[in-house]
């Protein structure tokens, strides 16, 4: 009987989940190369699904915001057009259980972080060039300094996700580091920079909720102690952890920023103005994209560990 | 005049969600006022108002215009005081009833005929000889005509005149703002609830945003 493609990702990410905390090698679990091979190509699948949140994130984020600025620079398309090519790559990715890198794929993700350096220098130009230049006013009101930076992130661990395919755990090798801990190292620091981000835009909003609280407070543990693990490993069962809540607290941030939309005046009827002046719907998941790569990363390093 | 705002109609936004109930409710009240109707001034006094409005804010004839007479006398008659006054002009309606009758009183002295009998160019002469100070009829009392002209009659019916919403359209203006405001803030941007302006050279475009104003 053939399983449910949706069941078997299911069943598939829940391994790679699950063989997270690292286990010391003894003769009899010693783990054979075929497994080191399934545990690659689980967190390879899982990285991609982090690229393709993380995609997702920034389709739906660039879509509303460039709509409200109305395209007017013809290069507002470019997020929206590289973004929606990641997302599919990444579903394809997620959903292809063959364990090699694909071409097509590496040229996407290498496509994706490309365009989202040039965006970076886009916004960082928006910012400057309004009056006062370089003020809190302009980080809170211009183009978003570091939103572009979840499509860099979405392309990096998608060209990881690739080479972690293409290898048995403990084997992969980027930049001479081992992959494991250098995706650690990706996601402690894309972490850290979305917190900075929701940091500031939660500080405009003068943490009017105490749930705003939240995002500057669970993932900077999570960022942390992932990041610890990527320069000294060690037991990563409370890196684990928190990183999962850290997945929870993206899917929280999408209900509360719902919620947020709907306090505005005239709630959701007024769509066209709150769900634009509201906070931003799809920006949460950006946690939970970046710190899946950061489970994907501990039980990629779990193997790592036993050379 | 050229239009600015080709085919823009404030009221096209009525059933949108820039507007709720109450705005409704306050658009339509002011909307229903009889252009006739005048309960405070009596027919002499109605008929000066009528021509006093003609000249302050000449309206086209094309279109229906706003009924300034019909709104001041409303005010009046409703003690819709603005909540401050110039002490050296008596209150709202004692102050209308008597410039009224002063400037009557002028155009029978200058010309043995009624205000609103005179012709255009006859009445500005005497307003503006109110503007400057210069109507010396004992009509006026104590009340400057200069203060009455600038901050009673200039005043009210300017005031009426652009809370009309034909004035809106006019000027491009969204109306109430409640409960949906404005996203796009920036110089020169422009939200799809809000007129658009016919710069030259884009008179076709300004026109097929104006329509669809109100399906946003």
């Amino acid at each position: 009987m053939r399983r449910q493609p949706l069941r078997e990702l299911a069943d598939d990410l829940a391994e790679g989940v699950t063989l997270a905390p690292p286990r010391k090698p003894t003769l009899l679990s010693f783990p054979s190369r075929n497994r080191r091979i399934e545990v690659a190509n689980a967190a390879g699948r899982q990285l991609n699904l982090s690229a393709a949140i993380l995609a997702l994130s920034v389709l739906a984020d660039s879509g509303v915001e460039h709509y409200r600025g109305s395209f007017r620079n013809r290069t507002m398309y470019a997020p929206l057009g590289v973004a929606a090519l990641t997302l599919g790559g990444s579903l394809f990715g997620v959903f292809d259980r063959r364990p090699e890198r694909h071409a097509a794929r590496d040229g996407v993700y290498a496509l994706a972080a490309l365009t989202g350096l040039i965006g970076l220098g886009f916004h960082a130009y928006n910012v400057s060039k309004r009056p006062g230049r370089l003020s809190w006013h302009n980080l809170f009101y211009g183009a978003p300094i570091g939103a572009p930076f979840a499509l860099v992130l979405s392309g990096l661990l998608g060209r990881g996700a690739e080479k972690v395919r293409d290898n048995a755990a403990g084997e992969a090798k980027v930049l001479g580091f081992p992959a494991g801990r250098l995706l650690a190292a990706v996601s402690s620091l894309g972490l850290f920079g979305t917190i900075g981000e929701a940091g500031l835009l939660h500080y405009r909003g003068a943490f009017q909720n105490p749930a705003m609280l939240l995002p500057v407070s669970l993932p900077p543990v999570a960022a942390a102690l992932v990041g610890a693990q990527a320069i000294k490993p060690s037991s990563s069962r409370f890196a684990g952890a928190w990183l999962t809540l850290t997945a929870a607290l993206g899917f929280a941030g999408v209900c509360f920023h719902m919620l947020g939309v709907h306090r505005g005046n005239g709630g959701w009827r007024n769509w066209r103005q709150n769900v634009l002046n509201g906070p931003p719907i799809p920006a949460p998941p950006s946690f939970t994209g970046l710190a899946l790569a950061g489970l994907a990363a501990l039980s990629l390093m779990a193997e790592e560990k036993d050379d | 005049m050229t239009d600015r705002f080709p085919g823009y109609d404030v009221l096209s936004k009525r059933a949108s969600p820039s507007w709720n109930d109450k705005t409704r409710e306050v658009v339509d009240r002011r909307l229903a006022t009889p252009p006739d109707q005048h309960r405070f001034f009596n027919e002499d006094e109605w008929r000066t108002l009528k021509a006093l409005c003609d000249r302050i804010i000449p309206q086209r004839s094309e279109g229906l215009p706003a009924p300034l007479a019909a709104m001041i006398d409303e005010k009046v008659f409703d003690q819709k005081t603005d909540g401050y006054r110039d002490a050296r002009l008596p209150p709202l309606g004692e102050a209308w009833r008597r410039g009224l009758a002063a400037l009557e009183a002028e155009a029978q002295a200058g010309h043995a005929r009624a205000f609103y009998d005179l012709s255009a160019g006859e009445q500005d002469a005497l307003l503006r000889a109110a503007q400057k100070g210069l109507g010396g009829h004992d009509a006026w009392g104590d009340m400057p005509a200069k203060l009455f002209f600038e901050k009673r009659a200039v005043h009210d019916i300017v005031a009426a005149y652009y809370a009309h919403p034909n004035a809106w359209s006019e000027i491009g203006f969204g109306g109430p703002a409640a409960p949906r405001g404005y996203v796009r803030m920036d110089a020169d941007r422009r939200d799809p609830w809000e007129a658009s302006e016919a710069r030259p050279g884009r008179e076709k475009q300004a026109r097929r945003e104006n329509l669809r104003v109100g399906r946003y």
